[in-house]
Formats: structure tokens, C-alpha cells, sequence
């Protein structure tokens, strides 16, 4: 007879989610449902009527953490619906700030997850704000990494939260030769820094694989070695940037892309009837609690070719760097061996950039009214954004963020694992919850079905 | 009054050593020079001075890096010069960490209020290494500058050398010689009316402040005010960088600069006050007084 678990809030991420699961009498989970519960934004409507200017703007402001990549999607899905190229090196700069982001991103997901893992060869959980000794460099490190992250955001972008600097048709400031410098200095100290960091990761993470069990509120639950596996497909549409429209290849399709509704893909009313006071932190909720994953839902469901997908930096290592290794620990490896590339790709931008080159394209158009999309790889997946321009007001705007479509993958990744370690599951997607909740639902003839909620 | 000219630490007359500083400087170069010396000793990377601007005595903020660039901003131009609005982009693309900044009082305030409350400033506040305030009774959009100088002083704005305020008057000295003198009575109504609500004439809030008043021509008065513009100061003159003379034993001296400086608070005051009770029923704020 199964069980229901719920663990609301969850912890050691971003935004505001919980957790609903029937659990059979092992503790063992059958079905997981992960959903968001933070209060729908809006930003679709609000982006009805305003300029292709603004609008990206507004869209950043979703999230703190990864306004870099709705700013680059959002204005590049502009640039893809009035058709507008951008000079060369304003592209160099936005895959620059790309790459900070991701690089600060990256570092700042460790200081979550770390507390998940022990220190190798002991059986001490590692606490990433400890002052001693080995932990305390490492936490220096990953401040290290993201100051430097941000500041090369700042440099690129103008800002390193919301950038300033990106607008439709290219930049607005060009980097000078001394920012270049100071940028690639940066670049240079980051690049020992990551390799470091990675190493370190790597072998904390491939000694947690290696462990029979791990303490979660005092008590020994078994590690499966199945932890996080599901078998849905992967989605990415680049190993760094992203794609659009104006590609000559383009590498995301939105005739693919159909959305569910929540109530029809999530479970119905549930009472809690399974309630654990230890689990940390402030435990589980207690028992008779009702939970209505349908209609607490806050996101669409967005397919795929019909089935949810995985997107992250496993998703661009299975699709560009023939990575196969499955389940949570495969995921933040893969999250891991992204840090050196980052750098790279920094480096190799600003040999290439010109500070003297034309950051902003001659001729904007002001749009027709075609549809435009913008696939940006930010740190936790393929960010799509959708747009339709029209005499530079914007008629239609669509935001498909990376944790949306990993909710109902991750929720399938949930099942076979003992409960006490959903949430871990549920961070090796580095889930950045408030950005993930939209609510507009399309169906295959792409209708607005579910618009009634945010009106 | 006795508050009229701040708080300082030293008070001195000085003028650059520099001929060539001096060659276009409005008095003693002392922001120039000032500006050079930081530059060449790594104080600052960069200076957000006003330069040339599109159109002749308009000035432009720009960002000089090395001391050619700061040649080309020497002397006075009696308009407005937003320079506070360059002094985060050249911690972006510019990508400066030591940035010094010359200003007018009110300049001053806002790079003062934008570091102890940095909103909208990340990573801007600490980057702030030396801030020159200049002496200033009121300023001028460029349009009325262009009136003064096109109609009343019958000149074009391209023949002209060099503009002073000074013995009270508005000087107009022109490329072929001409000399022209407007009473102030004249150039009042051509003011920016903001500035009517200001009551700091010496940038009380600046690391070093400087102006023409109280010292004899080709001279500046220059008021050290914080332990940082104290600093760099004392550093410039063991460098040689200016000659200095007692402020009590030059003329007219500080009496002066008091005389102007509690001459401006007093006027503005009065409007000040008078916005306590302008409009129907919502004062305007005193900047002055916590609400």
C-alpha cells in the first residue's frame, strides 16, 4: 500500500517548489511529482504592447541568477522576428557574458549541493561555510569564481545581474582595449581556478557514487545506484551559446514544442499520510495534509516531440560531447566539466574581438509581425523565448525556461529512489524555480488553452 | 556663518609647475595637474574629466587615460557637463578600477550619495579614488552660454579663447583680442535655475576642492578636505608637481571665498524657503533638512 511523502518547501535552490511523492512501504518512491508553487509573474502579458526594446528587460527580470541568459534570449528573439543580423563582435560580447554567467552560476550551484556530499575518506558532510581546513578554501574558490564571473559580466555586459549592456540590433557599448585586458586577465586566473574546482567536484561527487548510504536527518538511507535515471530524451541547442531562427541550421524547433496543461499531467488531491518531524530542514509535512499537485502547479508542462526532456549541461554533453552517463551524479559531472569551457571560450572571444569593431547593426527593422525564437543555453538549459514584432511593439511573447522543461523529466527521475533523497535528485538539476513559472499553455495547433489563469 | 566653506585640512594657493599645463589652464591647472600626477603614479587609471565637445565650449564627459587626454580638457567651459553620468561605464567597457572624477558641488553630492547608498552602482563605490570638486556660484546650459557670448558679447563661439567669471563679471576674451565684460546682473537670468537651490560653493563634500577665488591671478585656492585627498595632495607637491603659497599671505584670500560662499547660500536659501510653500498644497523638499 502506497504512501504519500510531501516536503514543501524544498531547500538549497531557487524559487519556491515542493515535493509530492507515493512511496511504497520501503520508502521507496513510485511516483514523484516536483512542481513550482511560486505565484505566476505574468511577464507574457506583460510584454503585450511594449517595445522590442523594453521588453527583453523585463523578461530578465525573472531571475536573479540567470538574467543574462533571458536578456540574450529574449533580445535574440526579437532580432529573430524582424530579421535583424548583428555585427560580429557585439556577438563576441554577448557569447563573452554568455559565458560569465554560466561560469558564476556553475560555482555559486556548488556551495548548494556541497552540503549533499562528504568529505572523501571521512564521514563528514561537507559544510561550505566552515572555517577550517580543506572546505574553506574550496568556499574561496567558488567566491573567487564567481567575482570573477560577475565581473567580466559587468565589463561585457554592463551589468552583471540584468544586463544593460545588450539591446536589439547588437550593443550599445563597445569594450575598450583596457577592458579587454582586464577581462582577459580575469579569464586567465579563472581558467586555474575552474580546473581546480572541477577536480575538486569530480572526485567529491565520484566518492559519494561510491558510498553504500548517506546520513539524511540522523538516519542511513541506501544510495541507489540508479539515483536520478529516467529515460527521457535530451534537448540542447548548442555546447555554449544557443541558436535562433536566423541560423543557417537552426538547432531548436518549435513545431516540436507542445505544451500540457498541469492538472492533466500532474497527480490529483492527495493526504499526506507519511511524515518524517527528523528530515531536515523543519521536516515533513505532517500527516493529513492535503496536497493538490494538479492545481498548485504553477508551470505548463512543455513536450518535446510529445515527451518531456532533460536540458542542462548533461544535455549538451549528450548531444555535442558524446556524454553517456546517466542519472544525478552523470548530470553534475556533467555540470562540472563545463567550468574549463566556459573560460575557453572567453579567452578565445576576446582574441577575436575587435575594440574598434561596430557593435550595433545599421539597418533595425521594426518587424512584421513574423515569429522569432532564440534558443540560449543558460546554466540550467535551453531557455527559449518566443516572439512576434510588429512595428517595433511586441504582439506575442513566450518564455520556455530550462527548469520548466526539466520539472516533468526531473519528477520522473524521482522514481526508485528512497525519498530522503528526492531533494538531492531535485538539485542535480540546479532547479531555478521562479523563472520556470509561466502559464501560457498551447496545445498541438498551438491555441492558447490556459490563459484564463493569468488574466 | 562659519560652516561656508566645509571641512578641511589645509588651505593653500598653488599653481601647476607644468608650462604646459598652465599654457591653457583657466587658473593655476590644479585639476589638471592634479590628475596627471594620479595618473602617472597608478592612483588612478583614469580620469572622468570634461573635454571638447560636438560643438565649440560645449563640453563632454569623457574618460582620459593617460595625460595626452587629459591636455585636451584644460581650462573652464561654463556649461553643464554630466560627468557623474560616465563614472559607471568606465568601470564596465572602459574597464578602469581606480577612477578619479572632477566635478562641480552638486557633482560632488551625487558621487558622495551614490557611494554611501550604491543603488544601481554595484562595484562602482569602491572604485572612487580621488574626487576633485570645483568652485562653482551657479551654472549655465549651453544655449544660454551661446546667447551670452553670440548676442551680448557680439562674438562667435568659435573665435573665442578663453571665458572667465571674475571681479565680478563675465569675461568674453576673443581669438583676435577682443575683450568683452558683462555685468553679472546680466548673465543671472541665463542661469540654471536648479543650481538656485544649491548651498555648497567650495564642493564641500570633494576629497580636494579648488577654484580661482581668493587667489591672485594665475593662481588657485585649493581646499585638502579628507585624509585620502590629503594624501594625494601631500604626495604631489614633495613631486614637485605645484608651488604653493600661504593662503593668509596672498590677496584677496579666504575672506573672499567666505564673502561669495555665504553671498550663494544666502541667496538660495531664499529659495530654499520659498519652495516650502510653492505649489498648491506640496511643498517641494528641502534637500537640505530630513523630511
Amino acid at each position: 500500500m502506497s504512501k504519500v511523502v510531501e516536503i514543501s518547501p524544498t531547500t538549497r535552490h531557487e524559487g519556491h517548489s515542493k515535493l509530492v511523492l507515493k512511496v511504497d512501504d520501503a520508502g521507496i518512491i513510485e511516483r514523484g511529482d516536483w512542481l513550482s508553487i511560486t505565484p505566476v509573474r505574468g511577464v507574457e502579458k506583460l510584454a503585450i504592447g511594449k517595445t522590442m526594446d523594453q521588453v527583453p528587460k523585463i523578461a530578465s527580470r525573472v531571475c536573479g541568477i540567470c538574467p543574462i541568459a533571458h536578456t540574450l534570449a529574449g533580445i535574440e528573439s526579437m532580432e529573430g522576428s524582424i530579421r535583424c543580423e548583428i555585427p560580429n563582435d557585439a556577438k563576441l560580447l554577448r557569447v563573452i557574458l554568455q559565458c560569465a554567467n554560466r561560469l558564476h552560476s556553475h560555482a555559486l550551484h556548488n556551495i548548494l549541493t556541497l552540503p549533499d556530499l562528504y568529505i572523501p575518506g571521512t564521514e563528514t558532510k561537507i559544510n561550505p561555510f566552515t572555517p577550517e581546513e580543506p572546505v574553506r578554501s574550496v568556499a574561496k574558490r567558488i567566491q573567487r569564481l564567481r567575482e570573477i564571473g560577475q565581473t567580466i559580466g559587468e565589463i561585457a555586459g554592463g551589468e552583471a545581474v540584468h544586463p544593460s549592456n545588450p539591446r536589439v540590433g547588437g550593443m550599445y557599448k563597445a569594450c575598450q582595449p583596457r577592458a579587454v585586458t582586464k577581462m582577459y586577465d580575469l579569464a586567465k586566473e579563472g581558467l586555474v581556478l575552474a580546473h581546480e574546482q572541477m577536480d575538486f567536484m569530480i572526485a567529491v561527487l565520484r566518492n559519494m557514487q561510491k558510498r553504500d548510504w548517506t546520513d539524511v536527518g540522523g538516519k542511513q538511507v541506501p544510495i541507489p545506484k540508479t539515483l536520478g535515471y529516467h529515460s527521457q530524451g535530451y534537448m540542447a541547442a548548442d555546447p555554449v551559446y544557443g541558436s535562433s531562427n536566423l541560423d543557417e541550421c537552426p538547432r531548436w524547433d518549435p513545431k516540436r514544442w507542445t505544451d500540457v496543461r498541469p492538472w492533466d499531467w500532474y497527480m490529483g488531491e492527495v493526504e499526506v499520510s507519511l511524515a518524517d518531524p527528523s528530515y531536515p530542514v523543519g521536516g515533513t509535512s505532517p500527516v493529513g495534509t492535503k496536497a493538490n499537485p494538479q492545481m498548485e502547479a504553477c508551470t505548463g508542462v512543455p513536450l518535446y516531440d510529445g515527451a518531456p526532456v532533460e536540458v542542462g549541461p548533461r544535455a549538451r554533453m549528450v548531444q555535442f560531447k558524446n556524454f553517456d552517463e546517466k542519472g544525478t551524479f552523470g548530470q553534475q559531472i556533467a555540470r562540472q566539466m563545463e567550468y574549463p569551457d566556459c573560460l575557453h571560450t572567453i579567452i578565445k572571444c576576446l582574441d577575436e574581438y575587435n575594440p574598434n569593431g561596430k557593435v550595433l547593426a545599421d539597418n533595425i527593422p521594426q518587424g512584421d509581425g513574423s515569429m522569432g525564437w532564440a534558443a540560449n543555453e543558460a546554466p540550467r538549459g535551453c531557455d527559449v523565448h518566443l516572439a512576434k514584432v510588429k512595428d517595433g511593439r511586441v504582439l506575442y511573447y513566450e518564455m520556455l525556461v530550462p527548469t520548466t522543461w526539466n520539472f516533468p523529466t526531473c519528477s520522473r527521475a524521482l522514481t526508485g529512489a528512497p525519498w530522503q533523497l528526492a531533494e538531492v535528485i531535485v538539485r542535480g538539476y540546479d532547479p531555478c524555480v521562479s523563472c520556470a513559472t509561466h502559464m501560457i499553455v498551447v496545445d498541438e495547433d498551438k491555441r492558447i488553452v490556459a490563459q484564463k489563469l493569468i488574466q | 556663518m562659519g560652516t561656508e566653506l566645509g571641512k578641511y585640512k589645509t588651505c593653500v594657493s598653488a599653481r601647476s609647475t607644468s608650462k604646459e599645463i598652465l599654457k591653457k589652464a583657466q587658473d593655476g591647472g590644479i585639476v589638471t595637474s592634479l590628475f596627471a600626477y594620479a595618473l602617472e603614479e597608478g592612483i588612478i587609471d583614469g580620469a572622468i574629466v570634461s573635454g571638447p565637445g560636438d560643438e565649440p565650449w560645449r563640453p563632454q564627459p569623457y574618460v582620459a587615460t593617460t595625460v595626452g587626454e587629459l591636455m585636451a580638457s584644460r581650462g573652464t567651459r561654463y556649461n553643464i557637463s554630466p560627468n557623474v553620468s560616465l563614472i559607471k561605464e568606465a568601470t564596465r567597457s572602459y574597464g578602469l578600477d581606480k577612477i578619479g572624477i572632477v566635478g562641480t558641488p552638486c557633482q560632488m553630492q551625487a558621487v558622495r550619495k551614490g557611494q554611501l547608498y550604491p543603488f544601481g552602482w554595484r562595484d562602482v563605490d569602491d572604485k572612487i579614488k580621488l574626487a576633485i570638486g570645483i568652485f562653482c556660484m551657479e551654472n549655465f546650459p549651453y544655449q544660454s552660454v551661446k546667447q551670452l557670448v553670440e548676442d551680448h558679447a557680439a562674438m562667435k563661439m568659435e573665435s573665442v579663447k578663453k571665458m572667465e567669471i571674475g571681479k565680478g563679471k563675465f569675461w568674453v576674451f576673443g581669438e583676435r583680442g577682443q575683450v568683452v565684460q558683462l555685468p553679472l546682473k546680466v548673465t543671472h537670468k541665463y542661469e540654471q535655475p536648479a543650481c538656485h537651490v544649491c548651498l555648497d560653493y567650495v564642493a564641500n563634500l570633494a576629497d580636494v576642492s579648488t577654484g580661482s577665488v581668493g587667489s591672485p591671478d594665475g593662481w588657485s585656492t585649493v581646499f585638502v578636505r579628507s585624509k585620502n585627498g590629503d594624501d594625494i595632495w601631500t604626495k604631489a607637491i614633495a613631486a614637485g608637481c605645484f608651488e604653493t603659497k600661504p593662503i593668509e599671505q596672498v590677496k584677496p584670500g579666504l575672506e573672499l571665498v567666505s564673502k561669495l560662499a555665504n553671498e550663494k547660500i544666502g541667496k538660495n536659501q531664499k529659495t530654499v524657503e520659498a519652495r516650502a510653500t510653492f505649489g498648491v498644497g506640496k511643498a517641494l523638499r528641502n534637500p537640505y533638512i530630513k523630511p
